[in-house]
Parts: structure tokens; C-alpha cells; sequence
């Protein structure tokens, strides 16, 4: 047990390291950063995060973050929903298994932004420019690929002798899909949806090239901060930043932990 | 907590009036910076006045300053109506042209700035915009290092000695006011530990020579001193010529050497600016931009013009400035303000609210009190900066990046410099002709 | 019969409409282009050149140098990351049963924008400012550049390894922690060895989602931009250019419109047919493994 906590301790440090000596520099004072490199701080301050802080009377924090939010959420959610029943007609019965899945899933491969002047046109066609929802349709399509070969994946694991079952019950088809395989998914769908948020979040170019004001997402808005044409960066108060602006996506996939361990204990529990 | 509250609430609110406001000329800033500030007081300024109606008055938006000009790129091109007016570059003028349109200039405009920073801000023979920031490059170095070095009898030798073996001449210690290239060579390997392992740095210099074409700008003095340019008269390529091989070789000598940290093939201007701060760089040649906060982080620091050359000392300039957007839904408003933006009370007032506008010598001397350091930038600009030939084309960019992609190449030893010329040739001729 | 290929399509129709919806007009467009000499002067009368563009980029050095780079970028980090991800799924998921933090800890480096985490390194690798040079000139006298010519792809391996080894991790764990417990206890009584077990049981029934996290890990290395993009940028001489580096900088920087899209649909054509190459193959080893 010991050498596994060391093990997970390694780890732990190695894969956090840059994590840690960015969150360690956001508590130096600007002339200690050039002076010190270490990951000891000589004299701990705040003065970063309130740099950070005070610029928000010109850049409102709180707008950014409800829009990200937002859009996020309709590009994590958009494509579970939509790729749910294809998944289960693909899996079970062939449906788009020859050239839709393999289209849509190599959609991935492609920098996606080499499409950002036909959608700004469609975009200032529709009325979705500078929007919330016209910025998370593009982030749901981003996600697509992942959802769809998640849960393909994961309806693929499905005994189908338990569906079967559902059937003599003489349970019909939306019943069976939200009723039997939904709940047998749940842990694709929670990990699809804490992935595809994430990459949401953190999404920039369509973030910045498909809004102007109202619908800004907050790596878009922040990025003045650390920005590195034209000004300088400061280092501390970029540190900053990069720990505040981490720190919602963070906080859900550590709420979302729970329900993917979860479900991990779930599965062996089931067994 | 409760005063955070406060103005978090005060900001809101502002951002709120702001919106609700009946301004109706929207102008698209650079954000962040000094820029920023400076342009949000000439609005205010600008508001004020009896004579703009409500309908006219100036609403300012800022989007992000990562990808600027690649949304501004896009926003041109499909027509964009979120803005009147907007910000452009002297380096990216002729690719923006297309989408904007020539603007009229305040009678004062000549006086306020001269010719040389309204040339940045044209295209075709044509104004298209107001200038409101000037960029150059100084070279700065430390004086305590220097004045040690000039002091010192015991070590002039040491540095001719170094001066002979790797360029061939003896060269004696001399003002940084005075040094030529060869002397700015000569003393990064003096005191680069590679070289010299008594030195009190650790490099002699650092070049910011990661593939940006900005850092391409930051080179450009450099040859340019030897004679160097784009295109000839005649609008051929010349780009393989001796000024522009002497001026790579030499910097390729520094980084062969370890004269500049072995990694700053991948600095830009904040790695840059952090080798120099950590006090282990003697000198280095960078944006005006940084001077507040190199003399910060080294209160010896001391400024001057880039080393001179054969043909002359140099300093590239680059302009930003606002224009007209061709597809502005209020266009009159628009023209209206960016007149007044002209006019020497505007540029004095942005100069005063921390902007850095090139003003001609004149006009500097009326805010020297304030900003003596925009004396220094105006006569600089006008006694030592240049554009290359091209270098408000339409592809100018382009230019910038294929130059930097085989330049850093060469200097970073994935190629040698007559590939790296022959590229540059190419990609040159393919742009420029 | 008929009612069935209705509910087919029905059960199709979301995804379909949907990315005919956001996708159609771009996709159709951009094919448009990629025939034509297209700038952003020209975006509404793109100008008919056949294969033109297509023929530019395949002669285009960069091109091919930005494809090679991407693949054994995609390959090296795919196997890299899904190996130690695996390790730690399984080594350490006896502490992980009893202890469900310890995912949260692990989890982290995914969550930092990728574009965030390249800026990071910028901070962690500067000579002069960064914790690892520092402590390697302190404790060995030693300075490397980790961002030179010569070390420069493997930094961006490591860096990317060590942010997204934890995606794989995660379904490693998901996919261990769903075999049935009985399977192992069974085991167990027939006295057959931990390592025997993980070799002969657990790890064929994860084969499916070894695949998974082999092919998703793949395809994000191969299409890596941000964290690249904000470290070393397209790298000196192009050294570190990925094809979606690439793509971005001959669509945005040089504008070449045109040239841009031809290689995207070039990508997009050799990746669906890398795939379904490989899906063949993995479906043929099932079936001959009965």
C-alpha cells in the first residue's frame, strides 16, 4: 500500500506540476517573480488577485462567466441528446454505421475554425452572432465526435439479453431508450458531458471570432490580462488569471468526480 | 468585503449605463494597455464637446487582445457592422484597405505629428488613418555594467582579445551612445559566460527570435543600418544581398556562441523582457514599450538609439491608428470624430493619459514637462525610423511571417542561411510581385 | 418493416438535421472554395481553379512536414498516455475504492485550457523565471533548453502527456471499475496470480475501450493546436507545426483561403479512411478471436 501512495504521490506532483508553480507564482509580487524563480515565496502576497480584481470595472467578471456558463452547457448537453438515439439505432441496428459515423467522428481530426467565415456569415444571416446559444451550437458541434463514440461505446456494452427482456414486457421503443438504456449509460453520459464541458469552457477561437460584446465567453474576455502582443505580460498577475479562470470547470469536474467514481463503484458493486 | 461589493456593484452599474447610453459612433480599440486608457479619455473628452450631437458621441469596445487582428480580419471581410471605426497597424494597412475607406485629416494633423508618422498610416497615397501610437525600438542596456567595463583598464584587454578572435577586429569598450553593431556584438560575447566565463552575466544579450513576425520587426534595424530592404527600386526582391547576410550571420554568431539564452529561439517579448529583468543580460535591443518596466526591474537600465551600421543608425516604426470602417453604419459620425482625433488638443490629451502618439518635435515640447519620454520617441522616429519598401503592401504580413519562419530556422540551426535566403527570396517574390 | 426504417430515421434524424443545420452551409462552402483562388477580397466571387489548390499543397514541403510531425506527434502521445494512464488505473485502484478524492487530484491538468496550460510551461520552462531551470542550474549547474530545436518535440510530448494522460485514466478507470467483481474473486480461487489476472482477464474485456482512449487520444494529438500554438508557436524554421497549425496559419495569417481548405478536406479524406482501415482491422481481430 505504501509504494501505491507513493506511486499516486508521484504522479499526483508530475502531472500538477505546472499547476502548482503557476498557482505558486500568482502569490509573488511582481519584482520577486524576475528575482526568485524557486517555489518558495519570499513574501506571500495577494496583490495579483486583486490587480485582477479591480480591473473588473472594465471587465465584468460576472457577465463573461454566465455567458461561458451558458454556452457550455448547450454545448455539452446539445450532443448527448442528439446522439443518444443514433447510438443506440447505430449499435443495435446498423443505422449510419457506414459512412455517418465514421464522418461525424473524424470531424474531430479537423481544426473546425477553417469554417469560422461561412458560419459568421450564417451566423450574421440568423441573428446568432455575438449570441449565448449561436456560440454553444458551434461548441455542440465540436463535442459531437466524443458524445457520439462515447456512448456508441457504451449502449455497445449493453447486454442485449436485458433489452430483450424490456421488450416482452412489451415496452415500446422511447420507453425502452429512456426508461432501460438511459440509466445503463449513465456513466458515458456523465463522463461525455463532464468532458464536452470542459472543452466548452475552454474553448477560444470561436469564442473570439463569433462575439463582440453580449455573448464574450470569459477565455476570450480575460485573455487582455495575459495577452502577449502588443503589452507586457506580467507574470503574477497572469498566474492570476490562469488560477481564477480555472477555477469554475474545476470546481464542476470535482462535483463530477463523485458521479463518475461513482459510477465507477457502481459498476464493481453491481458485479 | 463589503467595499468589494460596492464596486463590483459600481461596475456593473457602469457597464450597464454604458450600454444603455445613446452613443452612436462605435470605435474598436486595442485593449488592455496604456492604449486603452488613453483612448477611453479622448472619448470622454470627445463626448463632452457642445457640438457632437447625442447620436454622434463615441461608445468604445474592446474585444480580446489574444487574436485581435485575426477577428478584425474576419470581422472586415464579412462586413462586419458591430463598428465605425477601428484600429489598424501600419504593418497590416494593406491587407485591411480592402474593407475601409480613406480618411480626411484636421488641418493641424501635419503639424500635430509629421510627415513620417502619417506615412504609417497610409496606403496607396491614401489616408487611412489617424495615428494614435508610435512603436520603435531602443536599446537598452545596464549602465553599472558598462561604466565598471569602461572603468576598468585590466579588462579592455580581455574585451579586445574577444573582439579579435570572434570578429576578426580589435574592438576597444565604448558608450553604448556611440556602438555600431560590431560593438554590440563585441560586447554580448564579453559578457555572456560562454564566452567569458568572468562575466557578471550570464548572456551578453537576449534576441526574442521565436517564429513571430514581430520579432521580425525587432531584427529589422539591424540590417536595415547595413543597407538592407525588401524590395529595390526597381521593386525587385533584394533580400539576398550582404546587408541582410552580414546582419544574420552576426546575430547567428550570438546565439552559436551563447551570447543569448540558449532558448530564446523560443522568446518573445515577455521571455525577453524577463531574461533583462532578472539582471543577467547586459543589453538588449527591444520595443519602446518596455522601458517603464525594464528600468523597474533593473533601476539601472539606460536607453538609447539602436546601433548604427555602415549606412546609418536605424529604428524600424510601426503606427497604430484608427480608421474608418467601410461598411460603419454611421459613417459621418465616424469621419467627425476621427477628424477631431487629429487635431493637436486630441493627440495632447491621449498623450497625457498615458497613450504614446508620435508627435512631431513641436508638439512633444508642449507636453515635455509631462511625457518627456515621447520627446525622445519623436526624435527618434523622425531622425532614425524607417519602413521597408513593401512594408505597407498588401501582404506585408505575409512578408513578416515567411521571414521569420526561415530566419528563426536559420538562427536556430534547422537550416543554413543560403536556404533560409533562398526561401525568404521566394516567399518574397511570390508576395510582393 | 416499413415502420422500422421510419423509427431508423426518426431515432437518426437529431444528429443528422442538426449538422446539416451548422455544418451543411460551411461544409458546402468551404468545398467551393477549396476550387477556387479564394482571399478575404474575394469571399463572395471565389474564382474556379480546379485542382489548383490541391495540387499546391501537395507539393507544398510544409505540408507534408506539418502531416509528419502531427502523426508521430498523435502516435507517441496516444501510446504514452494511454500506457501510463492505464497503470494508474489499475495499480492504483485499490486505494481509489476507498478513497474517490484521489481521482479528483489526478483529474486536474485536463480541466486547464490547453491553451492556458502552453502558457504555463512558458512560465515553468523560463530560464530565467521558471522552477524547473532553476532548480536544474541549482541542484546540477545544468541549464537546458528545453525549447530548442533539439528538445522542442520531446517538451511538447511531455507536456501534452502529462496533461491529458488523466482523460485516459478516467476511462480506465471507468472500464475497470466495471468488471464484474465475481470474475475476479473466481479467479482468485483458482489461485491464478494479479499479474496473470490483469493479462489474461481484466485486460482483454477493456480491450473495447483501450481502443477508445487509444483512437480519441490519437486523433487529439494529431489535431494538437493550442497548447503547442501558445508555447513555441509554429516553432523556429516551422519545427513544431502540426497540420492544424498549419491549416490556422494558411487560412488566417497568409489568407490563403483556398489552400487552406484543399488540405483540411485532404485531412479530412485521410483520416476517415485511416479509420475505417483501423475499424476494419479491429473488427476482423474480434472475430477471429471468436
Amino acid at each position: 500500500m505504501a509504494l501505491r501512495w507513493a506511486v499516486f504521490g508521484l504522479a499526483a506532483l508530475l502531472l500538477n506540476f505546472p499547476v502548482i508553480a503557476t498557482a505558486v507564482t500568482a502569490f509573488k509580487a511582481p519584482g520577486e517573480v524576475t528575482r526568485n524563480p524557486s517555489l518558495w515565496i519570499e513574501e506571500p502576497t495577494l496583490a495579483n488577485f486583486a490587480a485582477v480584481l479591480t480591473a473588473s470595472d472594465r471587465l465584468n467578471i460576472y457577465h463573461h462567466l454566465g455567458n461561458s456558463l451558458v454556452a457550455a452547457l448547450i454545448g455539452a448537453v446539445l450532443p448527448l441528446v442528439v446522439a443518444f438515439p443514433l447510438a443506440w439505432a447505430m449499435v443495435r441496428r446498423g443505422v449510419g454505421r457506414g459512412v455517418l459515423f465514421p464522418v461525424v467522428v473524424n470531424l474531430r481530426a479537423l481544426p473546425l475554425i477553417i469554417f469560422a467565415i461561412p458560419l459568421y456569415m450564417m451566423y450574421a444571416a440568423a441573428g446568432l452572432l455575438d449570441t449565448r446559444l449561436g456560440l454553444g451550437l458551434v461548441l455542440a458541434v465540436v463535442n459531437l465526435p466524443l458524445a457520439v463514440l462515447l456512448l456508441v461505446n457504451a449502449v455497445g456494452d449493453i447486454p442485449a439479453e436485458l433489452e430483450e427482456a424490456a421488450r416482452m414486457d412489451g415496452a415500446r421503443l422511447p420507453r425502452l431508450l429512456l426508461r432501460v438504456v438511459l440509466p445503463l449509460c449513465r456513466p458515458a453520459f456523465v463522463t461525455a458531458f463532464v468532458f464536452g464541458f470542459i472543452t466548452a469552457w475552454n474553448e477560444f477561437l470561436f469564442g473570439l471570432i463569433l462575439t463582440t460584446r453580449e455573448a464574450v465567453p470569459v477565455t476570450v474576455g480575460a485573455s487582455f490580462f495575459f495577452a502577449t502582443a502588443g503589452g507586457g505580460v506580467q507574470w503574477g498577475m497572469a498566474a492570476a488569471v490562469m488560477v481564477v479562470a480555472a477555477l469554475p470547470p474545476l470546481v464542476l469536474g470535482l462535483v463530477m468526480y463523485r458521479r463518475i467514481t461513482g459510477s465507477v463503484m457502481a459498476g464493481a458493486v453491481k458485479g | 468585503m463589503t467595499r468589494t461589493r460596492i464596486m463590483l456593484a459600481a461596475a456593473g452599474a457602469a457597464a450597464l449605463a454604458a450600454g444603455a447610453a445613446d452613443a452612436q459612433v462605435t470605435v474598436l480599440g486595442w485593449p488592455g494597455g496604456p492604449e486603452e486608457t488613453a483612448l477611453r479619455a479622448v472619448a470622454e473628452l470627445y463626448n463632452a464637446r457642445p457640438e457632437v450631437a447625442p447620436e454622434n458621441r463615441v461608445e468604445l469596445l474592446f474585444t480580446s487582445r489574444d487574436g485581435f487582428f485575426d477577428k478584425l480580419q474576419v470581422d472586415l471581410a464579412a462586413g462586419s457592422t458591430a463598428f465605425d471605426v477601428n484600429l489598424l497597424a501600419t504593418y497590416s494597412i494593406g491587407r485591411y484597405a480592402p474593407f475601409m475607406e480613406p480618411v480626411t485629416l484636421s488641418d493641424e494633423a501635419e503639424a500635430v505629428f509629421g510627415e513620417t508618422v502619417l506615412s504609417t498610416m497610409q496606403f496607396d497615397g491614401q489616408q487611412y488613418g489617424v495615428p494614435t501610437d508610435l512603436s520603435l525600438h531602443f536599446l537598452y542596456y545596464r549602465r553599472d555594467l558598462i561604466d565598471a567595463l569602461l572603468a576598468d583598464e585590466a579588462v579592455r584587454a580581455r574585451y579586445g582579445d574577444i573582439a579579435e578572435e570572434h570578429l576578426g577586429e580589435r574592438l576597444e569598450p565604448k558608450a553604448p551612445e556611440d556602438w555600431t553593431w560590431d560593438d554590440f556584438v563585441a560586447n554580448a560575447l564579453y559578457f555572456s559566460r560562454s564566452v567569458n566565463p568572468d562575466s557578471p552575466t550570464r548572456y551578453g544579450t537576449v534576441i526574442q527570435a521565436k517564429n513571430l513576425l514581430f520579432n521580425m520587426m525587432v531584427f529589422h534595424s539591424w540590417p536595415r543600418s547595413y543597407g538592407a530592404d525588401w524590395l529595390d527600386e526597381e521593386g525587385r526582391v533584394v533580400v539576398d544581398s550582404e546587408a541582410w547576410r552580414g546582419a544574420l550571420e552576426r546575430a547567428k554568431l550570438l546565439f552559436d556562441l551563447g551570447a543569448t539564452p540558449p532558448d530564446s529561439t523560443a522568446y518573445e517579448y515577455a521571455e525577453a523582457n524577463a531574461a533583462f529583468a532578472s539582471g543577467q543580460v547586459a543589453a538588449m535591443v527591444q520595443w519602446n514599450a518596455a522601458a517603464t518596466e525594464l528600468t523597474e526591474a533593473q533601476p539601472d537600465t539606460a536607453i538609447t538609439a539602436p546601433p548604427a551600421g555602415p549606412e546609418g543608425r536605424f529604428t524600424h516604426i510601426h503606427g497604430l491608428g484608427l480608421g474608418l470602417n467601410a461598411a460603419a453604419p454611421n459613417r459621418e459620425g465616424a469621419l467627425a470624430f476621427l477628424e477631431w482625433l487629429s487635431t493637436e488638443e486630441a493627440a495632447l490629451a491621449y498623450a497625457r493619459a498615458g497613450g504614446a502618439p508620435g508627435l512631431a518635435p513641436e508638439t512633444a515640447a508642449k507636453i515635455a514637462d509631462e511625457r518627456p519620454d515621447l520627446v525622445q520617441v519623436g526624435e527618434f522616429a523622425s531622425t532614425y525610423g524607417f519602413v521597408m519598401r513593401g512594408g505597407t503592401s498588401a501582404e506585408a504580413l505575409s512578408v513578416y511571417e515567411a521571414q521569420a519562419q526561415e530566419f528563426t530556422g536559420y538562427w536556430a540551426g534547422t537550416q543554413d542561411l543560403d536556404t533560409a535566403i533562398a526561401n525568404a527570396e521566394a516567399a518574397m517574390t511570390r508576395l510582393l510581385q | 418493416m416499413r415502420s422500422r426504417a421510419f423509427e431508423n430515421a426518426v431515432l437518426a434524424s437529431p444528429l443528422v438535421l442538426f449538422l446539416l443545420a451548422i455544418l451543411g452551409f460551411p461544409a458546402l462552402l468551404s468545398l467551393v472554395y477549396a476550387v477556387s483562388e479564394t482571399t478575404f477580397r474575394t469571399l463572395t466571387a471565389p474564382r474556379f481553379v480546379g485542382g489548383a489548390n490541391f495540387a499546391a499543397v501537395w507539393a507544398d514541403g510544409a505540408f507534408w512536414r506539418a502531416a509528419w510531425f502531427s502523426l508521430r506527434f498523435g502516435a507517441i502521445t496516444a501510446v504514452l498516455q494511454c500506457a501510463l494512464g492505464l497503470f494508474l488505473a489499475v495499480y492504483l485502484y485499490p486505494l481509489i475504492r476507498r478513497h474517490g478524492w484521489m481521482v479528483a487530484v489526478l483529474i486536474v491538468p485536463m480541466i486547464v485550457a490547453p491553451a492556458m496550460m502552453g502558457l504555463m510551461y512558458r512560465l515553468v520552462l523560463h530560464e530565467f523565471v521558471g522552477p524547473v531551470p532553476h532548480y536544474l542550474y541549482l541542484w546540477f549547474g545544468w541549464s537546458p533548453a528545453f525549447l530548442s530545436p533539439a528538445n522542442v518535440f520531446a517538451t511538447v510530448v511531455a507536456a501534452e502527456t502529462l496533461q491529458w494522460t488523466p482523460f485516459a485514466f478516467l476511462l480506465f478507470l471507468a472500464a475497470y471499475g466495471a468488471i464484474p467483481q465475481d470474475l475476479r474473486e473466481a479467479a482468485m480461487v483458482d489461485g491464478t496470480r494479479p499479474w496473470r489476472l490483469f493479462w489474461r482477464i481484466e485486460l482483454p474485456l477493456m480491450m473495447p475501450t483501450v481502443f477508445v482512449a487509444l483512437f480519441v487520444r490519437f486523433i487529439d494529438g494529431f489535431r494538437v493546436f493550442d497548447n503547442i500554438y501558445t508555447l513555441v508557436g509554429a516553432g523556429p524554421g516551422g519545427a513544431t507545426t502540426s497540420l492544424s497549425i498549419y491549416i490556422f496559419e494558411t487560412f488566417l495569417r497568409r489568407a490563403e483561403i483556398g489552400k487552406a481548405m484543399a488540405a483540411a478536406v485532404l485531412l479530412f479524406l485521410a483520416s476517415t479512411l485511416l479509420f475505417v482501415a483501423a475499424r476494419a482491422l479491429v473488427l476482423r481481430g474480434r472475430e477471429g478471436r471468436g
